[in-house]
């Protein structure tokens, strides 16, 4: 019996658990080029508007080398994103941007309705269409930002929305990070919301798990993080020994998802190893502790970049236990992001 | 009968003279515009001040022809100005000055708006200036397509968009009031784009809205003008600019329209300005002229009004339940002297100047106000996207000051006003653990008399007018460059300062005699901070806190306040029509049929 159990549940599911990890490291021999949105600097200069301490920057050598692209005068460059077609996109205070030419020019592509843009997110099925995370709410374009929608019905008042999250196993459901809590989509593409937990609450950050989708995290502002376990209809505060509660920033490790990190203000980054149930300060190495921004990489999820409130970027190759300067001394590294390098 | 056929005989001679010296006056106001104009660029001709402004001066002045088309060759390179400031400032100098431009410099200067980053702002001001350069730079290069811009839009397109934001921001602007209303330190960044606009736009439909509009502006500027200061409540102003009025930026935009004050700006005796104010440049290029009635409005103080209005806060993006709230404004205009207030709170970010008492002087520091000087994340981030912890910080960085516990511009959450005529009070009621939790006052030290009563009252003189001030609590003095400056430390405080002529009170000792006698009722307790007083004119102000404002028992409803209601200015909230008034003249401004009429 108990073989036969072994046979026929256990040892297949074992085998399959024990691949995972193998199937996600299929990314290993892939390159990634990492997106860092430099918002201001201490070294920029308002008296000099050709600054090339500010806006984009790429390294396609995990960091060793990064590269300038797009504009150097101050537009306040929150977040860059990658879509899977290569089309680049970046959220800023002009609108959302987009360089079809691997950011040799950008465009424009909102008008005067959309501004103060904190993050853009692509449709990873669907690479024309575009969602924006603005401090007047949400947009959406379907084109590649030939025309933009508004699609605020159901949020708050003021639709502060800091973050977007496309639900990794179904692209017409979005999560709305606003001021005032969580909202979620209720009609395919977001026509509408409907609050979905936390309100009250400032949402700085939504991630989901990469391999359970009914697994969502979130980063607020003072009650540091919240875990949902069943597609975000209910959740629970997730802060043992975390305690530095306004949290910026979370990524999951895509290869052993119960690791994760979190930016947070004033305490660096935190980092678990149980799917957040405990959390423990790493911070050696790191002299800025406004963590605002986080990325893995997925090749080598053992290096991870942070990215301060004007202290620079900083790299840790040792999952965070140790970390060391990177780049852009007293930059305001307010978003960093990493997509595949395009064939 | 002959007696009367006389006093008709007279009645109509008086009558025409009256209308001949009228008449007069207008022409000449005309007239002496022409000439402060003609004078201003030629003085900004002979500057040497490295800017748009002066470049533009030099060229329509024939001087250093050469020197400067070189000067302006090296501004299509610029990495200087802000992106908002150069697409209007580039093509008002380009327009101005297109006939005396080689044909390469023209392209380079088409060049610019395709290779220049031009960052779009977050304000009001910005807007204005980023909207109104596009749209004249979309018009004088028609036809290109997005690789021959910025921002990768077509001409069409950027048109349409400029278009779009300019006729929102006109809209809003005149059914709900202006956002970064009455600011000495940005009014010259809503005026000068339009006036660039109204000598520029090609669409007739256009132009006639920027001429609409410059009125409405000039007409609100008028209306709180007092010999070259800009009385009153301000949304947003700089520190120098709100201690030493007549070195504002807004001066030379009153001396060169209205004539005021009487000193050339850039020649101040009051003190060394922070702007040389040549931004009037392209006014006195503008081929807009303030319409008389306007002007009239503007100098005429020989009787005492009292102006009400509504103005709306810049975008409130989050920690409130509207993007833009409404702020009620309150101006008390006299001869001699401007006492002016907005209902406090927190209105606008980092620059408020809730409230002063402003009078005519021929000294420096020709104001007196106070303050809290609160600061917090919490109030930027209702404003601004970045992160409310990390807000104040970063706003100290362009503003110096923010933060400082001694700054002498501020919002508070825990200010407000209430007033009536010559007479204001203003509470505040400080919450345990507010940043900086005291109250300042500017007294300056060009006040001829500042006497502390026996009652608590003090009184000021300066010349001939009088401001007694009612501290509710203790207070200390600490003396600095140009003022005293009053402290008081009670988290439940406030003021009560009733301003007055010789005209109207005699002599000084005569005012310094009444107050002595003069009591206020003021009841604290935890849950209430109220003042009851009745001023030298027997009006009675009750006011609480976060309760009602009565005056003479009638409760002040500010929902009754208009976009205007004055002698002068009228408008009511979103009808998009604003009478100007002056004697028997009126002009009509009707935004919605995009008319103006003149009625006399």
């Amino acid at each position: 019996m108990n073989y036969i159990l072994f046979r026929n549940f256990i040892l297949p599911v074992s085998a399959f658990v024990l691949l995972i990890p193998f199937v996600l490291y299929a990314n290993a021999g892939e390159e990634y080029t990492i997106y860092m949105s430099v918002l201001s600097s201490r070294h920029h200069q308002w008296d000099n508007i050709d600054n090339p301490v500010i806006g984009i920057f790429r390294s396609s050598d995990i960091g060793e080398t990064w590269e300038h692209i797009g504009w150097r005068g101050y537009i306040r460059t929150f977040y860059t994103e990658t879509g899977p077609d290569g089309t680049i996109w970046a959220a800023c205070g002009n609108g959302v941007l987009r360089s079809g030419d691997n950011g040799k020019s950008f465009t424009i592509t909102t008008g005067w309705e959309i501004t103060e843009v904190l993050k853009v997110r692509v449709d990873p099925g669907s690479p024309g269409t575009v969602y924006a995370a603005t401090a007047y709410g949400v947009f959406t374009s379907a084109d590649y930002g030939q025309s933009w929608t508004e699609m605020n019905a159901g949020l708050p008042v003021l639709p502060f929305t800091s973050d977007l999250l496309i639900d990794q196993n179904d692209s017409s459901v979005l999560f709305a990070a606003t001021e005032e809590g969580i909202y979620r989509s209720i009609d395919d593409g977001g026509i509408a919301w409907k609050p979905t937990g936390l309100k009250g609450m400032g949402i700085r950050v939504l991630v989901q798990h990469p391999q359970d989708a009914s697994v969502l995290f979130a980063g607020t502002e003072d009650h540091g993080i919240f875990k949902s376990s069943d597609g975000g209809k209910t959740w629970e505060q997730r802060n043992s020994s975390l305690e530095h509660r306004t949290v910026y920033s979370i990524v999951i490790n895509p290869v052993d998802p119960a690791i994760l990190y979190a930016g947070t203000h004033g305490g660096g980054v935190y980092k678990t190893s149980d799917g957040g149930e405990n959390w423990k300060q790493v911070v050696d190495g790191l002299t800025n502790f406004d963590v605002h921004s986080l990325v893995i990489l997925p090749s080598d999820p053992g290096i991870i970049f942070a990215g301060t409130l004007n202290g620079g970027l900083f790299r840790s190759a040792d999952g965070g236990e140790s970390w060391e300067f990177n780049s852009q001394d007293g930059g305001q590294v307010w978003g960093l992001s990493v997509t595949a390098v395009q064939d | 009968m002959n007696c009367k056929a006389t006093i008709n005989w007279q009645t109509i001679a008086i009558l025409t003279g009256i209308g001949f010296f009228i008449l007069s006056l207008c022409l000449q106001a005309q007239q002496d515009f022409r000439e402060r104009a003609a004078l201003t660029l030629q003085a900004a001709s002979e500057d040497d001040e490295r800017n748009l402004y002066v470049l533009t001066a030099k060229l329509v002045q024939g001087v250093d022809r050469e020197a400067t088309l070189e000067e302006l060759l090296s501004f299509t390179d610029d990495h200087v100005m802000g992106g908002m400031f150069y697409a209007y400032q580039m093509i008002g100098t380009y327009l101005h000055t297109k006939d005396f431009l080689p044909d390469e410099l023209r392209s380079e200067i088409h060049r610019a708006y395709r290779d220049r980053t031009m960052y779009r702002g977050d304000t009001e001001n910005h807007w204005v200036m980023y909207y109104t350069g596009l749209y004249l730079a979309a018009q004088t290069w028609p036809g290109l397509d997005g690789s021959e811009w910025f921002n990768g839009k077509s001409s069409t397109e950027n048109l349409i968009e400029a278009e779009g934001w300019l006729r929102e921001w006109m809209h809003i602007t005149i059914t709900i009031g202006q956002g970064e209303f009455d600011s000495p330190t940005y009014l010259m960044t809503f005026l000068s784009p339009m006036l660039l606009l109204y000598e520029f736009a090609a669409d007739p439909a256009m132009e006639k809205s920027a001429r609409m509009i410059l009125d409405y502006l000039f007409a609100d500027y008028a209306v709180k003008n007092l010999r070259g200061n800009y009385g009153g409540g301000h949304s947003r102003d700089y520190p120098q600019d709100i201690i030493n009025p007549l070195t504002a930026p807004s001066v030379p935009w009153a001396w060169l329209y209205f004539g005021e004050p009487d000193f050339i700006p850039w020649d101040n005796p009051m003190g060394e300005p922070r702007h040389s104010g040549w931004n009037i440049v392209f006014a006195a290029l503008s081929s807009y002229r303030l319409p008389e009635i306007i002007y009239n409005i503007g100098t005429d103080r020989s009787t005492p009004y009292v102006l009400t209005e509504t103005k709306r806060t810049r975008n409130i993006i989050r920690f409130a339940g509207q993007r833009n709230l409404p702020v009620y404004k309150y101006t008390y205009m006299t001869e001699d002297y401007v006492l002016g207030s907005l209902h406090g709170g927190i209105l606008q970010p980092i620059q408020q100047h809730t409230w002063d008492v402003t009078y005519v002087s021929n000294k420096p520091n020709n104001t007196l106000f106070t303050l809290h000087p609160y600061y917090s994340g919490k109030e930027l981030a209702m404003f601004f996207p970045e992160q409310k912890k990390f807000l104040a910080d970063e706003v100290d960085r362009y503003h110096k000051v923010y933060t400082d516990p001694d700054k002498w511009n501020a919002s508070s959450p825990y200010e407000q006003t209430m007033q009536y005529k010559n007479t204001i009070i203003v509470l505040y009621n400080i919450e345990p653990g507010a940043n900086h939790p005291h109250i300042d006052g500017f007294f300056p030290k060009t006040l001829d008399d500042r006497i502390e009563l026996d009652n608590r009252w003090i009184a000021a003189r300066h010349g001939d007018v009088y401001i007694a001030f009612y501290p509710l609590k203790e207070y200390e003095w600490i003396e600095e460059e140009v003022n005293y400056r009053w402290s008081s430390y009670d988290l439940q405080n406030g003021v009560i300062v009733e301003v007055g002529r010789k005209l109207d009170y005699g002599s000084f000792d005569d005012f310094i005699k009444h107050f002595s006698a003069a009591s206020v009722e003021v009841h604290i307790t935890e849950e209430t901070l109220r003042v009851i007083y009745k001023n030298r004119n027997d009006d009675i102000l009750d006011f609480t806190y976060g309760g009602d404002r009565l005056v003479n028992d009638e409760l002040v409803d500010f929902s009754d306040y208009g976009l205007f209601d004055s002698p002068y200015l009228q408008s009511e909230r979103g009808s998009g029509i604003i009478t100007i008034r002056y004697g028997n003249k009126k002009r009509i401004l009707d935004f919605n049929k995009s008319t103006i009429t003149e009625i006399e």
